[in-house]
């Protein structure tokens, strides 16, 4: 099997220049909930979020965590990781979906280990954590991604 | 014994003769009326013998001859002779007891069931007590069976009244309630007999019905008058019936017998035998189409089928028998069959004996079938462990490396935007280059669980694992076909892997610029081709498609390639899969 990235149509090897910190990205309006079970993870998605200027309300580490801080937050968007240890955050995206917080799914696979699944469960769009940023959370939002 | 067997064949032809006579003389009776009592006593006589003298062992002859005996002796009750018609009357009756205690014991000459012992006793005990009875009161006035005569011998105080009474209480007790319970225990005898057993027995059903029409046909005699003609139609059937049945037991007791004239057969036809048809001949010899075939494996200390399969024998009164064969005192082989076959002990055996050598042989077979099994089986469960243990390493990697490697290049990412424009610029250049070389090691991680074992296999199952194969693939690739429904894990993974190498082979030695996959669910196998319109010449003994075959192979499937020079490459992998 051959690794063939360039026909992904997800860029890898994006260089990432230094930003200016007082260039909001985000605003402070946009709220977010981070569902992921990994906890080094939500902390460095947080971190570089609010550095954008997202507002992070809340975290979960699982599927059900998930549901029910976005019921009760309300968050504007809700970042989901697809491999969940209770579920899969296809299954919580579609639970979700309908409601005013938009899902945004990450996941450190490719997209195109994941399925038709992803572009059909209700998400606003899809992020490789390792590419994930303020700027690129924006552009899924916005539909530019 | 062969003088009494003489002796008797000599008796029953005199008796015939006398029996004749009496029906002619005493009672008038046409030549054709005359003839049935001898016709029947001669055929259970002559049928007795013949058992007799081929199964010494077995009662059975002896009691047909009695029965016989007994027919011919009834006529002397019509006799003119007082003495005659004493023993006549006296005896005759026993035939009836006889009779049916020659039906309950056939074929093994023995009464072994409770209810049908205390029948075959009641029988006796009536057919004796109450014509002995009889012949106490009855001073030759006549009875309805018997025209006026000499009366008894044994006459001790006339009773002519009483002697009448005597002779319905017989019809009744005799003709009325056990014949109907003969009938009975007939019927059940024949319901709770294993399928074998019960063809050897079918000639009881014929008894039975003889027994229902004998009690008909005395009934009328007996209470109505005058006779129906039907009810005379009903004799004839029924003295024919009874020249048959001696000749019907007799030719079902000798069946055994002739199948141990076949053992001569069966070892000749063994001889050109493969081990597997062994079962077959040896229950076409024995008459038991269920007969099973065991070996036994010494070193598994138990016994397997002729697949190699391990079989418990069937415990005592589970309705089956086993017959050991051994081999100087080792056991080869054990014959599981029809209970009724242990009536035949020696037959079933020297059967076994006879095919001991083709048993040996077939034992190997099971044998070499039984390691097969166990080499296959093995098989199966290697690679469905290296199945697990991929998907377990691909798992880790996920959850642990690439995740710490991916909150570490998030980690860099929020430090360059904190720093911003204050930073020194090698700092800067040495913070990209960090972020940039981690985000190779992930998507590096990525390929190589992906290779290992890809996520959405488990996911999404085989049709979206193609499509994703299919999508990462730089030619232009289409899927055909592919099951939408979930398969079995090891099939699937069999299967995408068929399509991997494949695909593999196509883009980097087969130079094609399209590939059509297609993977068919149907008729319990899964069949997955891949066809490319490259230059073709492909190796199947390459170590790629080899191991691809060693793996479809494990789970009972196959792998064919056609690949001639210049025509494209076809792989199709074909697995066994229940739907």
């Amino acid at each position: 099997m051959l690794p063939v990235l360039e026909e992904s149509g997800i860029s890898g090897l994006a260089l990432w220049p230094a930003r200016d910190p007082r260039v909001m990205i985000g605003s402070m309006h946009t709220t977010v909930v981070i569902v992921d079970d990994h906890e080094p993870f939500r902390r460095s998605a947080r971190g570089l979020l609010e550095l954008d200027g997202f507002s992070v309300i809340g975290e979960a580490g699982d599927g059900a965590g998930g549901i029910e801080a976005v019921e009760r937050l309300r968050p504007s968007v809700v970042l989901l990781d697809i491999a969940l240890p209770d579920t899969s955050g296809l299954d919580v995206a579609e639970r979700l979906s309908g409601g005013d917080t938009r899902i945004v799914l990450v996941s450190s696979r490719d997209p195109i280990d994941l399925g038709a699944r992803v572009g059909r469960c209700g998400a606003a769009g899809f992020i490789p954590k390792d590419e994930l940023s303020g700027e690129r959370l924006t552009a899924v939002l916005a539909g530019t991604a | 014994m062969r003088k009494l067997q003489v002796a008797i064949a000599a008796a029953g032809l005199v008796l015939g003769v006398i029996a004749y006579q009496i029906l002619r003389d005493d009672l008038h009776q046409s030549v054709i009326r005359s003839l049935p009592a001898v016709a029947i006593g001669w055929s259970a006589i002559a049928s007795g013998l013949i058992a007799w003298r081929r199964r010494p062992a077995n009662r059975l002859g002896p009691l047909m001859a009695a029965y016989g005996l007994a027919v011919l002796i009834r006529p002397w009750q019509y006799s003119g002779e007082a003495l005659m018609f004493t023993i006549g009357y006296a005896l005759g009756q026993l035939n009836v007891a006889l009779f049916g205690h020659t039906a309950l014991a056939y074929p093994t000459g023995r009464v072994t069931d409770r209810l049908e012992l205390w029948l075959v006793r009641a029988g006796y005990v009536f057919a004796v007590l109450i014509p002995f009875a009889t012949l106490l009161v009855y001073d030759g006035g006549g009875l309805r069976y018997v025209p006026p005569g000499p009366g008894s011998v044994l006459l001790v105080r006339a009773d002519h009244e009483l002697a009448l009474d005597l002779e319905q209480t017989f019809v009744i007790v005799v003709y009325g309630i056990l014949a109907a319970c003969f009938v009975a225990l007939v019927v059940r005898k024949l319901v709770l007999a294993t399928p074998r057993l019960r063809r050897i027995l079918a000639p009881l059903l014929l008894a039975a019905v003889l027994a229902a029409l004998r009690a008909l046909t005395e009934f009328a005699f007996t209470f109505i008058s005058p006779v129906p003609e039907f009810l005379d139609n009903l004799y004839w059937w029924q003295v024919a019936g009874q020249i048959l049945l001696p000749i019907a037991l007799l030719a079902g007791l000798l069946r055994a017998r002739l199948a141990r004239a076949h053992i001569a057969d069966l070892l000749v036809e063994l001889d050109s035998t493969p081990p597997d048809g062994i079962r077959d001949a040896l229950a076409r010899h024995l008459g038991d189409a269920s007969l099973e075939l065991v070996f036994w494996l010494p070193e598994r200390g138990a016994y397997v089928d002729g697949n190699g399969v391990t079989v418990e024998l069937p415990l005592p009164g589970a309705g089956r028998s086993v017959t050991a064969i051994a081999h100087d005192g080792e056991p080869v082989a054990a014959i599981l069959h029809d209970p009724s076959l242990d009536e035949e002990p020696e037959l079933v055996r020297s059967a076994g004996t006879a095919a001991r050598f083709a048993l040996e042989n077939a034992r190997l077979h099971a044998e070499v079938r039984a390691q097969l099994v166990q080499v296959q089986e093995s098989r199966r469960r290697i690679v469905a462990a290296g199945d697990e243990q991929r998907r377990r390493i691909e798992r880790d990697i996920h959850d642990g490396a690439q995740q710490r490697l991916v909150a570490l290049a998030l980690e860099l990412r929020a430090t360059q935007r904190r720093l911003g424009a204050r930073v020194d610029p090698d700092v800067e250049r040495v913070l990209s280059g960090a972020v940039e070389e981690l985000q190779v090691a992930v998507s590096e991680l990525r390929e190589l669980a992906r290779g290992l074992h890809p996520a959405i296999l488990s996911e999404e199952g085989l049709a979206g694992a193609l499509e994703s194969l299919a999508a990462r693939t730089p030619l232009e690739v289409t899927v055909a076909a592919a099951p939408p429904e979930r398969l079995p894990p090891e099939i699937e993974a069999a299967a995408y892997f068929v399509a991997c190498e494949a695909l593999a082979n196509a883009v980097k030695h087969a130079d094609a610029s399209r590939v059509t996959i297609s993977a068919v669910h149907a008729d319990d196998s899964l069949r997955v081709e891949v066809a490319d319109d490259g230059r073709g010449g492909a190796n199947s003994a390459g170590s790629g498609l080899r191991g691809l075959a060693d793996r479809l192979e494990a789970h009972g499937g196959r792998l064919t390639v056609a690949s001639p020079a210049g025509g494209g490459t076809r792989v199709v992998g074909e697995l066994p899969c229940a739907s």
